[in-house]
C-alpha cells in the first residue's frame, strides 16, 4: 500500500468513524477492507484510493470506515459487568424511575454478543423487580454488515464455546444444519438492532438509562473520544449510568461526567449537570 | 504427574495422542499439572490412586467410553468432585443433553484452540 493511499484511507477513517488508524495497522487495514476491495473489483487498495480521490462516493466512504473498525467480540466478555448491570444498576434505575420503563443502549455492539448477554441474563431471572419492568434494549454499531449479523443471530462453533456456557448454549440457541447455532428467536425479537454513527445527531434514538460503550472509544483518536463522549451523553437520562469497557476511563475526556458513587465502574452525570438539569 | 502440591491437576482422556498432545500444552500453560489417559478404563485407574481437580473427556474411545467413564466415575469414592468437561466430536443438542444428565459440567465440541478451553476453565473458576 502506498503512503498517499495509508493516508487517504487514515483520514477517511478519522472523519467517519474517529479511528486513529497509525501507520503500524496497514496489515489492519488490508485485512478489513480486502473483501470490500474483492467485491469492487479493484486489483488493489491503492485502485481504490484512486478511484474515490477522482470519483468521491460518500456512500462507499462511510462503508469503508465502518469497515475499519474493530469488531471482535465475545458472549460475556465481562460478566462481574454484566452482573451488575443487573444485579445492582438497573434495579437502582427502576426504584428511581415513576414509570417502570427501562431503555438500554448498547452502543457499538458489533456483531452482537454484548446486546444478546445482557438479554440473555435479563432472561434467567427469578427473582427481580426487573421481571416486572419494561426494558427496552437497543444495540447500534456503525456498521451495517455487522448489525446484519448481530440482526441474525448466527454464531459459529468456535463463536459460541467463548464465554458461553453449555447451559447457556442449549437454552438459548438452536443448532443448525450449516453447523452454526441461531440464538432463540425470543432473544432476537426483544433487542432492536439498528445501524448508527455515534457521531450522528442525538435524534431518533432518544434518551436511555444505561448506556453500555465498549471497547469502542479506545480506537479513537482523543478529540474524537471527547466528541463520542458527548454525544453519548446526550443520551443520557439525568439520573442514567454510561458503564465502558475494562481498563477505560472517561478522565480528561468530560466534564459532565464522572464515576458513580453507588455503582461500582458506572459514569454517571456530575452534581453540577444534574443541578442544571433539576433547575 | 503431580510435582507441585499447590498446582491443580489435570487428567486428559482422549484416545487420539494428538488430541492429548495439544489439551497437555494448553492446560500446562493454565498452570495445571496434566496427566494422561488413552481410554477410560485406564483414566479410573488414574482416579483410583490419585483423584484430580479437573477431567477433559472425550466420548468415543476403545476399551470405555467417555460416558461409561462418567457414570462409573460418579459413582465411585470421591469421584463427585472432579470437574468433568467433555471435549468430543458429538455436537447435536441431545448427546450435550445426555452428557449433563450423565454429570459433566461443562462440553467442549472439537475441534478447539487455546481460548476455548481457557474460557470454559475460566467460567468454572478453574483459572
Amino acid at each position: 500500500m502506498q503512503d498517499t493511499t495509508f493516508q487517504q484511507i487514515a483520514a477517511l477513517a478519522l472523519r467517519e468513524t474517529g479511528q486513529d488508524l497509525s501507520p503500524a495497522k496497514t496489515y489492519l487495514i488490508e485485512a478489513r477492507l480486502a473483501a470490500i476491495s474483492r467485491r469492487e473489483s479493484f486489483a488493489s487498495l491503492d485502485d481504490l484510493a484512486h478511484c474515490l480521490k477522482s470519483r468521491p462516493n460518500p456512500r462507499f466512504e462511510a462503508e469503508i470506515a465502518a469497515a475499519l473498525t474493530p469488531k471482535k467480540t465475545v458472549f460475556f466478555d465481562d460478566r462481574d459487568q454484566i452482573d451488575r448491570i443487573v444485579s445492582h444498576a438497573l434495579p437502582e434505575l427502576l426504584k428511581a424511575s415513576n414509570t417502570g420503563r427501562l431503555r438500554i443502549w448498547c452502543a457499538g455492539v458489533s456483531t452482537g454478543q454484548e446486546a444478546y448477554s445482557l438479554a440473555m441474563r435479563l432472561s434467567e431471572l427469578d427473582e427481580s423487580p426487573l421481571r416486572q419492568a419494561d426494558i427496552e434494549l437497543v444495540a447500534t454499531d456503525v456498521s451495517g454488515q455487522a448489525i446484519g449479523a448481530a440482526q441474525l443471530g448466527l454464531f459459529g462453533h468456535f463463536d459460541v464455546q467463548k464465554g458461553l456456557s453449555i447451559h447457556r448454549l442449549l437454552a438459548h440457541f438452536e443448532r443448525q444444519t450449516s453447523g452454526d447455532w441461531q440464538i432463540s428467536k425470543t432473544l432476537r425479537e426483544q433487542i432492536q438492532f439498528r445501524r448508527h454513527n455515534l457521531f450522528d445527531p442525538a435524534g431518533p434514538l432518544g434518551r436511555f438509562d444505561l448506556i453500555l460503550c465498549r471497547n469502542v472509544l479506545p480506537a479513537m483518536s482523543q478529540d474524537k473520544q471527547i466528541e463520542a463522549v458527548a454525544r453519548l451523553n446526550d443520551h443520557l437520562y439525568p439520573n442514567g449510568l454510561l458503564f465502558l469497557g475494562k481498563d477505560e476511563s472517561l478522565t480528561g475526556l468530560s466534564e459532565d461526567l464522572e464515576p458513580s458513587r453507588g455503582v461500582r465502574g458506572a459514569w454517571c452525570h456530575s452534581q453540577t449537570v444534574r443541578k442544571t438539569a433539576a433547575a | 504427574m503431580r510435582t507441585q502440591p499447590d498446582m491443580k491437576h489435570c487428567l486428559i482422556v482422549d484416545d487420539s495422542r494428538v488430541v492429548r498432545t495439544v489439551a497437555h500444552r494448553i492446560i500446562t500453560d493454565l498452570s495445571f499439572t496434566v496427566s494422561e489417559a488413552g481410554d477410560g478404563a485406564s483414566a479410573l485407574k488414574q482416579c483410583q490412586s490419585q483423584m484430580p481437580d479437573v477431567i477433559l473427556l472425550d466420548w468415543n474411545m476403545p476399551v470405555m467410553n467417555g460416558m461409561d467413564f462418567l457414570v462409573s466415575l460418579r459413582r465411585s469414592d470421591g469421584g463427585k468432585a472432579p470437574v468433568v468437561i467433555l471435549c468430543t466430536n458429538e455436537k447435536d443438542s441431545d448427546h450435550i443433553s445426555e452428557a449433563i444428565r450423565a454429570g459433566a459440567d461443562e462440553y467442549i465440541m472439537k475441534p478447539f484452540d487455546a481460548d476455548i478451553v481457557r474460557s470454559k476453565f475460566d467460567q468454572l473458576g478453574l483459572v
